[in-house]
């Protein structure tokens, strides 16, 4: 897997309202052993300006993935996901859900609205690790077949 | 007797027919004015003749009722019901148990019900009626409708509570599941035997409340996130429902079969939960030997009642109505897992299809489960 991403580590933007979240997604990340770099967005605007590199974010990088929980203030992540997947600046970039949602209905909405991938939160901290490290591996999957292993760039 | 009329005095035909009119002027009297119901003819839309319970009715002396318009007494409302009502009756020959408001002399509101025929009096149209004051049963009706909305209100609301305290209180016990699993995960090793116990307990805690509040959920769902009914292959439904459960079924070798099961209008994913609950618990709760379950239905008139037999350990009759409850447990969690939620969930997906459900068994002697579905009646409003 190392192999794979040894030119530069992975971007990851986490777009959470809950600190707590985040900090769980950090540490499965870090056992997960890729390197990466987490960015944080606590709702759909902050990171629509994270993306379009808008104001403190003049210098963040495109990211490689990003992480989407679906119940925010302000803009939630099924609108967010909507802008993105519109944008043709983004539009490739794998949005994975990853929320507490099991509701059916947000399910048919995400993959309506194209996000790549949707993961609820599990209750279990090891269940819960084996989804990241399995986001982690759909990642490096998706670049092998769209960018022959390297890395997606700007 | 011909003999005899001959013997007897000859017979005054005037005095007889005298005595026979005053008998049934007097039955008439009976009849009509002192009869327990509002009677009265109607002409050219006024009262011609009116008895004593009607005056009592509207509350006038009888004779200040004829000749007034009859319409004039029916609140304003219900007037123009009232009198197509009566051009129905015309044409149909008879109007049975007709309901409307009137006014009374003290400007009260009362319900009343009224029966109407056309007839002829003196050589012309007209219409007699018959009248009874409804007021108590109707505001019986009234109260009763408004406890059955408020009723229905509140158990709306009780289950958009259950679901939303279910749903929202998830995601906090999930950080404190999660981040007591990460502290063990970290320090186990650096702390003492103690503190890996409490650690154990409080993990055992949150999964088993997360357990308790996803049941919660579902049991919620059924009122508020049901789906609207369609056609339903029953033996399609067991089959998926067999599907979800094959590793238990293959872990334990049981076998399950059915007789040939109907299509009926219903819920696909509640019915699969329905069932594969009764087929769970049949496995789950079995003897030394192999769970057999056995799955059957019989129709009768609109109501089929399918029946879920098996071979397990049986339940004593005494708990047959309570098992249905919410979180109702007969075993302890170590002799069998579980929230006690499953029957209750059964229990709310039959009642939604408009139907029961009971279990008849013994202690030792296996259970058989039935519920029955409504055939007719649509999904319940």
């Amino acid at each position: 897997m190392n192999s794979q991403t040894a030119e530069r580590p992975i971007e990851i933007l986490i777009v959470d309202d809950n600190p707590g979240d985040v900090r769980l997604t950090a540490e499965a990340l870090k056992d997960s052993k890729v390197q990466n770099r987490l960015h944080t967005a606590q709702d759909g605007m902050e990171a629509i300006a994270f993306l379009r590199r808008k104001g403190e974010y003049a210098h963040a990088p495109l990211p490689d993935l990003i992480l989407l929980d679906l119940n925010m203030p302000r803009m939630n992540g099924s609108q967010l996901l909507a802008k993105v997947k519109e944008d043709s600046e983004l539009k490739h970039i794998p949005v994975v859900i990853l929320t507490g949602s099991r509701e059916i209905d947000d399910i048919i909405k995400a993959n309506n609205l194209h996000a790549d991938c949707y993961v609820t939160k599990p209750i279990d901290l090891e269940q819960f690790n084996r989804a990241v490290k399995a986001i982690i591996r759909f990642l490096v999957n998706h670049r092998k077949t769209t960018n022959g292993g390297k890395v997606i760039g700007r | 007797m011909s003999q005899m009329l001959k013997t007897d005095q000859p017979i005054d035909k005037s005095e007889v027919m005298a005595r026979e009119i005053k008998q049934s002027k007097e039955l008439f009297r009976i009849l009509f004015y002192r009869s327990p119901v509002g009677t009265y003819i109607i002409q050219n839309g006024h009262f011609q003749l009116v008895n004593r319970q009607l005056a009592y009715i509207l509350g006038y002396e009888e004779d200040e009722l004829i000749g007034k318009p009859s319409l004039s007494f029916v609140l304003a409302e219900d007037r123009d019901a009232v009198r197509e009502n009566a051009i129905r009756m015309l044409k149909g020959g008879c109007s049975l148990g007709y309901e409307f408001r009137v006014v009374n002399k003290q400007a009260k509101i009362k319900w009343v019900m009224e029966t109407v025929v056309p007839i002829h009096y003196r050589k012309k149209r007209a219409t007699l009626g018959s009248l009874i004051d409804v007021t108590e049963r109707k505001q019986m009706e009234e109260r009763l409708k408004q406890i059955t909305a408020e009723l229905q209100h509140s158990n709306t609301e009780l289950e958009q509570f259950a679901y939303v305290i279910s749903h929202d209180l998830q995601e906090p016990l999930r950080m404190v599941s999660s981040y007591t699993q990460l502290l063990a995960k970290r320090y186990s090793a650096k702390l003492d035997n103690d503190a890996d116990e409490f650690i154990t307990y409080a993990v055992d805690g949150t999964k088993r409340m997360q357990s308790l509040l996803q049941d919660l959920l579902e049991y919620s769902r059924v009122g508020t996130r049901g789906k609207p009914f369609g056609l339903v292959n029953c033996e399609r439904i067991v089959e998926q429902a067999m599907a979800n459960l094959k590793i238990a079924i293959e872990e334990c070798g049981a076998s399950v079969s059915y007789d040939v099961l109907p299509t009926i209008m219903g819920d696909e994913g509640q019915l699969v939960r329905l069932f594969q609950n009764l087929i769970g618990n049949a496995i789950k709760f079995r003897q030394e030997e192999a769970p057999q379950v056995h799955i059957s239905a019989k129709r009768m008139n609109n109501i089929i009642t399918f029946s879920v037999k098996d071979n397990g350990i049986g339940i004593d009759p005494e708990h047959s109505q309570s098992i249905f409850e919410i979180f109702r447990r007969l075993h302890t969690r170590e002799e069998y897992p579980g929230t006690g939620m499953g029957l209750a969930i059964c229990k709310k997906i039959v009642e939604r299809h408009g139907g029961h459900i009971s279990v008849q068994s013994q202690p030792g002697q296996g259970s058989t489960f039935y519920f029955s579905v409504n055939t007719a009646g649509g999904e319940p409003a």
